[in-house]
């Protein structure tokens, strides 16, 4: 039956190849050399300028910022939405009398479009707003805060407002995995006398680690790459406090400097990758020796 | 019984505790929806207060001065036929590369699952597309959206049309049939739940997106729903009432697909997601 292996032709890979190639990986690998030059809007001739713009990034206390929030934000929604997430999956994997009601409702926000929650959520974080209102209400004054318009906190706001829309698609994933593990470990678990939490940790996250593999790669790639939540919630401010690598960008692009615009995105390529590939190849590595 | 009992209370003080938790859930898309058929006066204390008379007459001037049936029209296209061609040649390259276990198509399905990682080019996708000559078009958004996903697509067919087991196309070959009719015939009719599964999550993740929309339809009569309703929010940023309409109305198409096609969302990340 070996010769049956060429029938498979090749040809019907070449439109997908086609596609992506020409609108991923040509302007991505583009990228890496325009990144180089000092392309700009008003001038047509290039001229390479070796490592000009990475520098002119690492001495902007604008990029640095933004390469800061961006990690900051990666980072705290990483672990708010698996943290949150896993939480939601094992209570709701118990037996509860509304658990599909309240499955859903937990993962309703991460359908809606970031821009739906982004406007919903801007004047409810204003000072006199509809959240420190409640907070306010249950007595918590000393928390109430001028959400997106303190420099301090308002990156950590977006990561929240993030964290709220999509850690019920994380606990979708999340119980997907535990639904897929067999009742019978734990019933063996339960003769041996193993507690709960042994349990949990024994078995549970154990045999739950490509759910977990496959959301924290989700998660950290997405949030290195947040873009439209500050965009819309903020712009970047106020003044610069909550600028990120996404908009960044958007900025060099309408200024006119695509060199140094292409270079911030060469340099979130070369994060992402650095991060994720690593991080892929060990996780893939427990999955097969559990 | 005392075991039994105690795993029933402990139960309800989880069932109670996410009963609680699903409110911070639940209020700010009640205050939506609510709001949105509010008075303009009334919405700006965006409480859980019913509306004093229901103003169904926000939506309809919001479809008649935010121009919303041009910029559905362009959604519902954009998203459509991005889906599409993304299906079609998703699933056509999965196929090969699941069945070929040679080097090169262990190369390919690397070369495509980078696209997973890798963020795009932005400013150079741009200068692809002027080149190409379609720059600010809705074929060139297609396009891209199209080739944004074929990462996500293959990595998602491949893993499952391993599990269709190859004798059935080995005596497809037999009796004559060409790779495509094998495809088409055999391949295609088992894929269908993934098939749905990847139209689902396509079409959900093109509708909703905002940043291609920006850097990409630099003329109003192609923008997308998103791309008004943000264009509409900065020139209405008063009127929270018909904002709040609007956000509704662009929530209600992924909502409905999501209600249809819930079970293969859930099935398909299982199988993909989790297993694959």
């Amino acid at each position: 039956m070996k010769r049956t292996k060429n029938l498979y032709s090749y040809y019907m890979i070449f439109p997908a190849l086609i596609i992506y190639s020409v609108f991923f990986v040509v302007p991505a690998i583009a990228g890496f050399y325009y990144s180089f030059t000092d392309w700009r809007l008003d001038r047509l001739e290039l001229t390479f300028i070796g490592w000009d713009n990475f520098k002119k990034i690492f001495s902007d206390k604008t990029l640095i910022l933004a390469l800061q929030n961006t990690a900051i934000f990666a980072l705290v929604t990483v672990v708010g939405k698996n943290v949150i997430g896993l939480l939601l999956a094992v209570g709701l994997n118990m037996r509860l009398r509304t658990k599909n009601l309240l499955r859903a409702i937990f993962y309703s926000p991460s359908i809606l479009s970031i821009l739906v929650i982004s406007i919903l959520f801007t004047p409810m974080l204003r000072t006199e707003g509809t959240i420190n209102q409640m907070l306010e209400a249950v007595g918590l004054h000393s928390l109430s805060q001028a959400w997106l318009t303190n420099p301090s906190i308002v990156i950590w706001t977006i990561a929240i407002v993030s964290i709220w829309q999509s850690a019920g698609f994380q606990m979708a994933i999340y119980l997907a995995g535990l639904q897929s593990i067999s009742q019978e470990y734990y019933e063996a678990a339960k003769i041996d006398g193993a507690s709960s939490w042994r349990s949990f940790f024994k078995i549970t996250l154990p045999l739950l680690l490509p759910a977990i593999n496959i959301n924290l790669m989700l998660t950290l790639i997405g949030g290195l790459k947040v873009f439209s939540e500050v965009y819309v919630m903020t712009g970047g401010g106020p003044g610069n406090a909550s600028q990120v690598v996404g908009t960044i960008i958007l900025r060099s692009f309408g200024e006119g400097n695509w060199g140094l615009g292409t270079a911030v995105n060469t340099l979130l390529f070369v994060v992402v990758t650095i991060i994720a590939i690593p991080l892929l190849i060990f996780m893939r590595r427990k999955e097969v020796t559990e | 019984m005392g075991y039994t009992r105690k795993l029933a209370i402990r139960n309800y003080i989880v069932e109670g505790f996410l009963i609680l938790a699903s409110l911070i859930v639940l209020l700010p898309l009640v205050i939506l929806i609510l709001g949105s058929f509010k008075t303009s006066a009334e919405v700006l204390s965006f409480s859980l207060r019913l509306p004093d008379t229901w103003q169904f007459s926000n939506y309809v001037r919001v479809f008649q001065e935010g121009g919303l049936s041009r910029a559905f029209l362009n959604s519902i296209w954009i998203t459509g036929i991005s889906s599409i061609i993304n299906i079609v040649a998703s699933s056509a390259a999965a196929f090969i590369l699941a069945r070929r276990e040679t080097k090169l198509s262990g190369t390919i399905y690397m070369y495509f699952f980078m696209g997973l990682i890798a963020p795009m080019s932005i400013i150079t996708t741009i200068r692809v597309v002027q080149g190409l000559g379609f720059y600010g078009s809705i074929t060139s958004v297609i396009l891209i959206y199209a080739a944004l996903n074929t990462a996500f697509s293959v990595f998602l067919y491949s893993g499952f049309i391993k599990t269709i087991p190859r004798a059935l196309d080995e005596v497809a070959f037999l009796e004559g049939a060409s790779v495509f009719g094998v495809f088409f015939r055999i391949v295609t009719p088992l894929i269908l739940p993934v098939n749905a599964t990847v139209a689902i999550m396509v079409f959900m993740s093109v509708w909703n997106d905002i940043t291609i929309p920006v850097y990409f339809l630099t003329d109003s009569s192609t923008w997308t729903m998103p791309l008004s309703i943000y264009n509409f929010y900065g020139k209405y940023s008063r009127d929270w009432n018909l904002i709040f309409a609007n956000l509704v109305l662009t929530s209600l198409p992924v909502f409905i697909l999501y209600l249809f096609g819930q079970k293969y969302i859930v099935s398909g990340l299982t199988a993909g997601a989790v297993k694959g």
